[in-house]
């Protein structure tokens, strides 16, 4: 008995993430080789091939708990979330939140936040540089209008607010790193990810800096994020970290950012 | 203006004009990583290993499932064992 074409489809990306379905085997015809074996092939090329995407997009996870593991990550994330668009490298947006519950990853609590860095560097690998926002452009405006700016991150640009020293795992898991440990208990982490050039790249931010870059993100002023970053930190220097961010190139220069 | 407010006003002001003087090399110390490099680039094609369709692997992919345990670089990162809460 054939299934309706969608019915069908649907049959197929069952049986293609580990879901056995006799009514799809009874639709193939076998010869030499069976309609199981055949289904196999199939569900072994979309297996391989979506480990694959989520192992070139997660690398940091990858090279943390190794291929094996990282497979049966991969194998249980697809069996969950089958790629919505043809883009591979935009395939694993829920990746991250996938690690995070999942029970054997529960050892390495800071798995999950690698998964967002590693996740957030992908994303503004391909995002344009766009125009940055640069102290010129700041300079002709009266210094009593700049608290009350609005000032954005570049497209794609996002921060990552972790528990974990995650900028120092993240290096301790690059090829060719050296053999030293990362002690867990050296505490949390901001980092701002953005694009730089051709290349992707993080900034590691300190408490009040963490704080302040956080609130511009959510839209908020200049004078109220600053007033974040010195609650968070009271040693907060905003004059030294705005000219660090600005010589950094880590905001947008939208029309939106110099006329507030 | 209150005085919090002036006082974040001249902070960023003078932000802005130490950025405009200060030298390009001062981004060296910036604790910036670069993290990718062109190895990056086209990791969309499609990096299908050829064996995987050529019709002798009829077997579902090995997934380790459940034995599997961390094998990587995580030997490296120490002291927060099991500190999930």
């Amino acid at each position: 008995m054939p299934l309706a074409l969608p019915d069908l489809q649907a049959a197929f990306a069952a049986h293609v993430t580990g879901r056995d379905r006799a009514d799809l085997v009874a639709c193939i015809v076998g010869d030499t080789i069976s309609a199981d074996a055949r289904l196999r092939i199939y569900r072994h090329h979309v297996s391989h091939s979506l480990s694959a995407a989520l192992a070139a997009t997660f690398p940091t996870v990858q090279a943390l708990v190794g291929e094996g593991f990282f497979r049966t990550l991969a194998w249980g994330f697809m069996a969950q979330t089958l790629p919505g668009q043809p883009v591979l490298a935009e395939y694993g947006a829920e990746f991250p939140a996938f690690v995070a519950a999942d029970e054997p990853a529960r050892d390495l609590p800071y798995l999950a936040d690698i998964a967002w860095l590693d996740w957030a560097l992908n994303v503004v690998f391909h995002s344009p540089e766009g125009r940055r926002l640069a102290a010129a452009d700041l300079a002709g405006i009266a210094a009593e209008r700049l608290p009350l700016l609005s000032i954005s991150l570049p497209e794609g640009a996002s921060l990552i607010r972790s528990r974990y020293p995650i900028d120092r795992i993240w290096n301790a898991s690059q090829p060719g790193a050296s053999a030293d440990t990362v002690d867990l208990g050296a505490g949390r982490t901001d980092l701002l990810v953005l694009r730089r050039g051709d290349d992707a790249a993080f900034i590691v931010l300190d408490a009040g800096e963490g704080a302040f870059v956080a609130a511009l993100a959510e839209g908020m002023s200049l004078e109220t994020a600053a007033e974040k970053g010195m609650s968070a930190e009271p040693a907060f220097d905003l004059s030294t970290a705005f000219a660090r961010l600005l010589t950094l190139k880590a905001f947008a220069a939208s029309q939106h950012n110099l006329e507030g | 203006m209150t005085k919090t407010r002036i006082a974040i006003a001249s902070a960023l002001a003078a932000a802005v004009t130490a950025a405009v003087v200060l030298p390009v090399a001062a981004q060296a110390q910036s604790n910036m990583e670069k993290c990718y490099g062109i190895s990056k680039a086209g990791k969309n094609d499609c990096q299908t290993a050829s064996s995987s369709c050529a019709g002798t692997s009829k077997k579902d992919a090995q997934t380790d499932a459940w034995l599997s345990v961390p094998k990587g670089a995580c030997e490296k990162i120490v002291g927060g064992k099991l500190t999930t809460g």
